[in-house]
């Protein structure tokens, strides 16, 4: 029996299916173990999931074994106690702040909100911008004169002030400030750098075969030129979650959001509050917010930038003469 | 050459236009004006309001203010309302220059020479715990970071003073005002730096060592005695030192909170220009290492850091509005803010046209020069 010609196309391209799969996952795999050589970046991986671990927790925690009328971070209480601020005991790890909230229950509460704002506000500024570089660089001509201009504009409004500004417009919330933020480094800086990156792109002879060889625009924008972006995206995204979480909770502490359990608003608490020696001293209640948001944009910071390493062919490890 | 100069010129007064238009709609979109803030009947009100010109429509305004702006009258401050905008920038410009000028190029420096060093000593704990200390720094959140340092050296140690500008002890009876003093302290330091500098690049080619570094501190010597000897003779150097006491707190919080981003740029920048094959031709050569590093590498890697900080000096105006507000050091950022607060149009519009335009001069200027260094870019344009 001769064989269908139609199901051996069909076998033949499953198979290359697969094969191009593999590539792919041993491309990833070789990426990660590449990355696996950096200690700063696993360092910053690891603090990723032990947030991820704190957000995870926290419902399980509150369902279980924490009350809510005393572990709420929004109306929980303390009556047993006399005076809050405490200092870390057994009941509360890591004390109260002066409303008589527990702080862990805060901070792990708190982790939620930097984990929405930080991916939001990338995946919002990874879009645009490799959109709008992406577009700009490749097409050229009216396109990108027109593009380029409204990124020559963008990166000359100063993130806070335009939020700041908003806020007196609008009741601004988690995700209206990571979009802003978002729209604002997409269509800044991220796709100017973007645009050079898709230009140096388009000169590749690969992109002149793929045009040889009959493919049309859209599928050589879509096939040969976005995939060579995600890396640049990575480190796009990774470096806009540290900006949007680092704005965010300078406008909590400002008190300028309408989300009130964040951890700028916890140091906004507990600096209002401060007393040096009074009551035990209030350490207990600043310290931990403070150092939750330079751990979070330490992390996501080391992992940009030993992904950088990897995918930036001129900083990947070589012999340096020394 | 020049076509292309005069081309990008106009790009830029095109971004310059749509940028002001871009801010002053975020603001008229708002339903009330200045005049809400105000206890007024009606008829005030709408006196104010025509006081004020506010009672055109939005788009007029706009036009009124962007000719005003082109003839370079930034009109009057609705806050401090006779008082005209410029002579409120000129009062606070020596404050935040005073800060925030000195400290960006303080962490300039520092993160300049720490990034030489760690992306030379690669590998060791020196560079892994710097890297740590400088992505910590970076991201530390500004109002707590001064939260601490105030409290720790301030409140508990006694080292400096704190939340005051001046010392009121000291100025009780003085003759001049804060900020004539300010401003002049702000001169004298620009003035020893140019001078400083001058004396470095002067001394560079001085072969011996010890000769080097004893006429560049015997120079150091004759200015800072120099600039003492005049602050006394004119009877104010008590008054600036006291300012610069003052600024103590301040200014190490600003730098600890942004060197770790130059140092980091520069090891970067460092570790690319490493891999060139003109840094191998010096080892071949025989040059010692820190010929190579400081002549060959860290001059070529120094480039996209300069860049860096051309850009961003604008944004130094503004300053940190965390800080400000922490220190009580009342400048350009605080007014922003208060500002913003009460929908004062013209000290906004002003100020934040003042901080673009200057960017946009500096992204020009960045430009034209790119052109004038690189015969690449040159042979495009000329295409």
């Amino acid at each position: 029996m001769t064989p269908n010609p139609k199901n051996e196309v069909s076998s033949s391209s499953w198979s290359l299916f697969l094969n191009l799969n593999k590539a792919r996952l041993t491309q990833l795999n070789k990426n990660w173990m590449r990355f696996r050589a950096h200690p700063t970046g696993m360092i910053g991986l690891g603090l990723i999931f032990f947030f991820l671990l704190m957000l995870v927790i926290h419902p399980v925690l509150m369902n279980t074994i924490w009350r809510p009328s005393i572990y709420d971070p929004y109306i929980g209480f303390d009556q047993v106690l006399k005076m809050h601020p405490t200092l870390p005991s057994l009941k509360h790890p890591l004390g109260t702040d002066g409303m008589g909230h527990d702080i862990l229950s805060q901070l792990m509460y708190g982790a939620r909100m930097s984990f929405s704002v930080g991916i939001t506000s990338a995946i919002t500024a990874v879009l645009i911008s490799t959109l709008v570089g992406g577009v700009a660089g490749f097409s050229g001509g009216i396109a990108d004169v027109i593009l380029m201009g409204i990124s020559d504009v963008f990166i000359l409004l100063p993130a806070l002030i335009v939020l700041l500004l908003l806020g007196t417009l609008v009741r601004l919330s988690w995700w209206s400030i990571s979009i802003i933020f978002g729209i604002l480094m997409g269509l800044g800086s991220q796709s100017i750098v973007v645009k050079a990156q898709t230009l140096a792109m388009k000169s590749k002879v690969y992109i002149e075969a793929a045009r040889i060889a009959g493919g049309s625009d859209f599928h050589i924008f879509f096939n040969h030129i976005l995939p060579g972006l995600i890396p640049l995206a990575i480190v796009h995204a990774v470096m806009t979650v540290v900006g949007a979480v680092l704005t965010e909770s300078l406008l909590s502490f400002f008190s300028r959001t309408h989300d009130y359990m964040t951890w700028g608003s916890m140091i906004w608490v507990g600096h209002r509050t401060f007393r040096w020696f009074n009551y035990g001293g209030q350490w207990s209640s600043l310290i931990p917010p403070a150092m939750s948001i330079m751990l979070f944009c330490s992390a996501f910071y080391l992992v940009g930038r030993s992904s950088d390493k990897i995918f930036n062919p001129r900083l990947r490890e070589k012999e340096i003469v020394n | 050459m020049t076509k292309y100069i005069i081309k990008r010129l106009f790009r830029g007064l095109i971004t310059l236009i749509t940028f002001q238009s871009i801010l002053f709609g975020l603001i008229q979109i708002l339903p009330y004006d200045f005049t809400a803030f105000l206890v007024l009947s009606p008829l005030e009100q709408r006196l104010a309001q025509s006081t004020l010109g506010l009672d055109h429509p939005g788009w007029q305004q706009y036009l009124i203010w962007l000719n005003n702006f082109f003839h370079l009258d930034l009109g009057k401050s609705f806050l401090a309302w006779p008082t005209p905008v410029h002579e409120i920038i000129f009062a606070t410009a020596p404050r935040t220059l005073l800060l925030f000028l000195s400290a960006a190029i303080l962490a300039y420096f520092l993160g300049i020479s720490l990034g030489k060093i760690i992306a030379w000593n690669r590998g060791g704990w020196l560079e892994f715990s710097l890297t740590l200390g400088g992505v910590a720094s970076y991201t530390s959140f500004a109002p707590f970071l001064g939260f601490v340092i105030l409290n720790v050296f301030g409140r508990y140690l006694h080292w400096f003073p704190y939340r005051r500008l001046v010392d009121h002890t000291i100025w009780f009876d003085a003759p001049v005002s804060v900020s004539w003093v300010l401003s002049w302290v702000v001169i004298t330091a620009l003035f020893s730096v140019i001078i400083m500098w001058g004396i470095f690049l002067i001394t560079r080619g001085f072969g011996n060592t010890l000769i080097k570094w004893g006429s560049r501190l015997a120079g150091l010597s004759l200015i800072g005695s120099g600039i003492w000897i005049w602050w006394n003779k004119i009877g104010h150097g008590k008054l600036a030192l006291d300012i610069l006491y003052h600024l103590a707190l301040p200014l190490s919080t600003v730098v600890l909170m942004s060197f770790g981003e130059t140092m980091l740029l520069m090891r970067t920048t460092m570790l690319e220009t490493l891999t060139e094959e003109y840094v191998l031709m010096a080892k071949a050569k025989g040059l010692p290492p820190r010929v190579i590093r400081d002549k060959h590498v860290a001059r070529n890697a120094f480039l996209p850091v300069l860049t860096r900080l051309l850009l961003n000096l604008p944004f130094v105006l503004t300053g940190s509005l965390a800080i400000e507000i922490i220190f009580n050091w009342r400048a350009m950022g605080t007014v922003v803010f208060q500002a913003i607060e009460y929908q004062d149009i013209p000290l906004i519009m002003g100020i934040l046209s003042l901080v673009g335009a200057l960017t946009l001069l500096g992204h020009i200027f960045l430009d034209i020069l790119y052109l004038f260094l690189d015969p690449r870019l040159r042979y495009a344009e000329r295409k």
